[in-house]
């Protein structure tokens, strides 16, 4: 299947469009609010809640009998939030850690689901089937009715982010100094929780328990090496989450048994890969070139003091020396040297160097020159 | 009881013994999610390890998935290390990616393998009586059970082996480095020991219940004692007796037994979580209760010292200038006076010499900043505690 084929089949087929459209949506609200909760050390909060959203799912269909989404989804909601607070107790009321609590909640809310789901299973009513779709996730049962469903949570979403922006902004970075202006931190604290449950909640469908947390995590990480301001972060951490959804959906589309959930997760991973090595000012690749570049700097610097301390020994600053005995010299090496005669601090005649008086200028400011820099 | 009953409850426990004691290290060491992230990134290697050996109980398919969950964990350090995320985002990246591989993996050649997620995610123990080792066509017993014995054998041995090192680097790691014992090598060590367990574990009761054998009984430990023997013997007996109960509650509801048992694990903790007698929720907000009269008391008793005027002394006076409810006035005036700090004549209030003496010690200590001495002051003067 060649692109242009797919444009047209994203326009046409009613299932691809509903699909494509869908993890775009999810891509975009789980990576805003991804953002938050990388930014506030909760990423694996995430894992927690979509695992904890599970026995949610399985009671309300025990209570209510039927498949509807919605209340599927309203329950996971419940259950997701009551893990959030417990994991929050937890913390707060015992010595146990983050990471203990987290793992706990994650687990046990996991098992007493999957005993539900088997008992559920072995229930004579029939409607019973295509629970565990919840498990891993069917971007392909999605239907127009979720995707709007998404729509609206995601218009909300963002409603209420820019509304509480500047509450969320200074939570987010010293949530002392909001309370002594007199924010209510509890509150806000609780609102952005329950938005980032309700982001996790509505995910879970598409991508599956297991996977949800990388979609809220992955974005985030990404767009958090391009920029330090966090309404820029935002809106890439958005835009990177729908593009992994739309390409994701691609993927598994021009290909037999490929489900849609992993194939996202793994575009977004490339996107975190991207950012990391090629972010300009984060980067692993740039931040090696830096290294470099310093390290040849500093090498010339060492070049030139050493010239110095030999030409301060002559009357004659100008006076040759053969360049032999730089080489005992660690910081010499050709390059070094030739960049000096680029600079003109040094003039070379055969196998003598010596410093020119601009050279000796700059060398005897070496250090004073760094330091006003520092400053 | 049948024989094949009997061997699923032996193999949950042993399961249940072989998590409790590495799970009870990755609680103290704070990494307990590391066991959450090794469950989900061993899919790839065991998918690979099956494509090679065509068998789930293969030695050559645990040592496989092991080295993957070696590798999550020497890839979260080193993306931790470049510092461009924190460390809990680095393991909520790296899990998810490799689980992804698995399966897509799985998902590719799902028509020659026979093999899905849903039994490496989450096992089950019911079929495992009835894939038996043949050792020259004489049955030995379950495979599964051969399996999770070694592990157990072989972690009971480093453990004991290592006791002490473990321990020392557990709560000090500067001081293990200092004496020489490499904190690397036990870490890694740990990491491996937790890894090989997951992989034995996770055909029995799948991969996520893992991580509550290994957490839920020792986070349940942990708020009943501080001592690490203590803590290690608790956790393997919760998580044998979950491992039975919830082997007869899932019989009971025809369910998945690893969600019993988990459920069962839940519960417990739930119950440790709410009545432990130091360390529970109760006990918590009992003492937090208690901490805040007594300090309305230390402050009631300031006040009165400061003041000799009588006006200032007057029970009324007391309820308006100190702004307290009724009830929390009278809560703080029946304590200090079940301890002889006052005595109340005409509804004038005036400190006791006990009080006096109580008073003047708890003025010196807090102008000392050295507030934690009147804790055991309390002790020395309280008859009656808040």
């Amino acid at each position: 299947m060649n692109i242009q084929e797919y444009f047209y089949l994203v326009f046409s087929d009613y299932t691809l469009r509903t699909i494509t459209l869908g993890t775009a949506i999810l891509g975009a609200v789980t990576g805003m609010l991804g953002s938050f909760a990388v930014l506030r050390k909760q990423s694996l909060l995430g894992d927690a809640i979509s695992h904890a959203a599970l026995p949610g799912i399985a009671i309300s269909f025990l209570i209510t009998g039927a498949k509807d989404s919605n209340t599927l989804l309203l329950g996971a909601l419940v259950s997701g939030l009551i893990g959030t607070f417990w994991i929050r107790g937890i913390i707060t009321k015992t010595h146990l850690k983050s990471d203990t609590a987290l793992g706990l909640i994650l687990s046990l809310f996991f098992g007493f689901g999957m005993l539900l789901l088997t008992f559920i299973q072995k229930q004579p009513n029939a409607n019973q089937a295509g629970l565990d779709k919840y498990l891993f996730g069917q971007a392909a049962t999605l239907i127009e009715s979720d995707v709007w469903m998404m729509a609206i949570v995601t218009g909300l979403c963002l409603f209420v982010l820019l509304l509480f922006w500047k509450e969320f902004k200074i939570l987010l970075f010293d949530k002392d100094y909001a309370k002594t202006l007199g924010f209510n931190t509890k509150t806000i604290d609780v609102l952005i929780t329950s938005f980032i449950v309700l982001a996790i909640v509505l995910g879970l469908q598409t991508v599956g328990v297991v996977l949800m947390s990388a979609m809220l995590l992955a974005p985030a990480a990404a767009a958090r090496q391009w920029t330090n301001s966090l309404a820029k972060m935002v809106f890439l951490a958005a835009l990177f989450g729908a593009c992994s959804g739309v390409f994701g959906t691609a993927i598994s589309a021009s290909q037999n048994n490929l489900s849609t959930g992993p194939v996202i997760v793994i575009v977004a991973a490339v996107f975190v890969f991207i950012s990391f090595v090629f972010s300009p000012s984060r980067g692993l690749l740039f931040k090696q070139i830096r290294f470099i570049k310093n390290r040849r700097d500093l090498e010339l610097h060492k070049t030139l003091a050493f010239m110095y301390g030999i030409a301060e020994t002559h009357e004659n600053i100008s006076h040759p020396h053969e360049i032999k005995i730089l080489n005992n010299f660690q910081g010499f090496t050709k390059g070094t040297l030739k960049k000096l005669v680029e600079k003109k601090y040094v003039i070379i005649k055969g196998t003598t160097w010596s410093l020119t008086n601009e050279g000796f200028k700059s060398a005897s400011n070496l250090y004073n020159q760094l330091t006003q820099q520092d400053e | 009881m049948s024989s094949a009953q009997f061997e699923i409850q032996l193999i949950a426990s042993l399961v249940a013994i072989a998590c409790a004691i590495p799970g009870t290290f990755l609680v103290l060491r704070k990494m307990a999610m590391i066991s959450d992230a090794i469950s989900h990134s061993i899919l790839p290697g065991i998918v690979v390890g099956f494509f090679i050996t065509q068998d789930l109980n293969s030695p050559l398919l645990i040592l496989l998935a092991a080295i993957t969950g070696v590798i999550t964990v020497v890839l979260v350090e080193y993306i931790q290390k470049t510092g461009l995320v924190k460390e809990d985002t680095a393991i909520g990246l790296v899990f998810p990616v490799l689980f992804s591989v698995g399966v897509i993996m799985i998902a590719k050649n799902a028509n020659d393998v026979h093999l899905d997620v849903d039994a490496v995610l989450l096992g089950e123990l019911a079929f495992a009586p009835f894939d038996r080792l043949l050792i020259s066509e004489v049955d030995v017993g379950p495979k599964s059970l051969w399996v999770i014995g070694i592990i157990l054998m072989i972690t009971i041995t480093l453990l004991i082996a290592f006791f002490k090192e473990l321990k020392l680097s557990t709560f000090d790691k500067g001081l293990a480095a200092s004496l020489g014992f490499s904190p690397a090598i036990i870490h890694y060590g740990l990491m491996s020991v937790s890894s090989i367990t997951t992989v034995g574990a996770f055909d029995a009761v799948g991969a996520i219940l893992v991580v509550a054998l290994m957490i839920a009984p020792s986070a349940s430990a942990y708020l009943l004692t501080k001592n690490l023997k203590k803590m290690l013997f608790l956790s393997i007996v919760f998580g044998v007796f979950s491992a039975i109960s919830g082997y007869w509650f899932a019989n009971w509801l025809d369910a998945s037994i690893a969600g019993s048992i988990t459920t069962l694990l839940g519960l417990l903790f739930l119950a440790i979580y709410l009545f432990a007698p130091n360390k529970g929720i109760i006990a918590v907000l009992y003492r937090e209760k208690q901490q805040r009269t007594e300090v309305s008391l230390l402050t009631f008793l300031l006040h009165l010292k400061n003041h000799d005027e009588v006006s200032e002394r007057h029970v009324n006076h007391l309820n308006e200038h100190i702004n307290w409810q009724k009830v929390r006035a009278k809560t703080v005036l029946d304590l200090a006076i079940k301890n002889n700090m006052i005595v109340i004549d005409n509804n004038i209030v005036s400190l006791t010499s006990k009080g006096n003496t109580f008073t003047s010690q708890a003025i010196d200590y807090i102008i000392t900043n050295e507030d934690a001495q009147i804790e055991d002051m309390k002790d020395d003067f309280f008859l009656f505690r808040g």
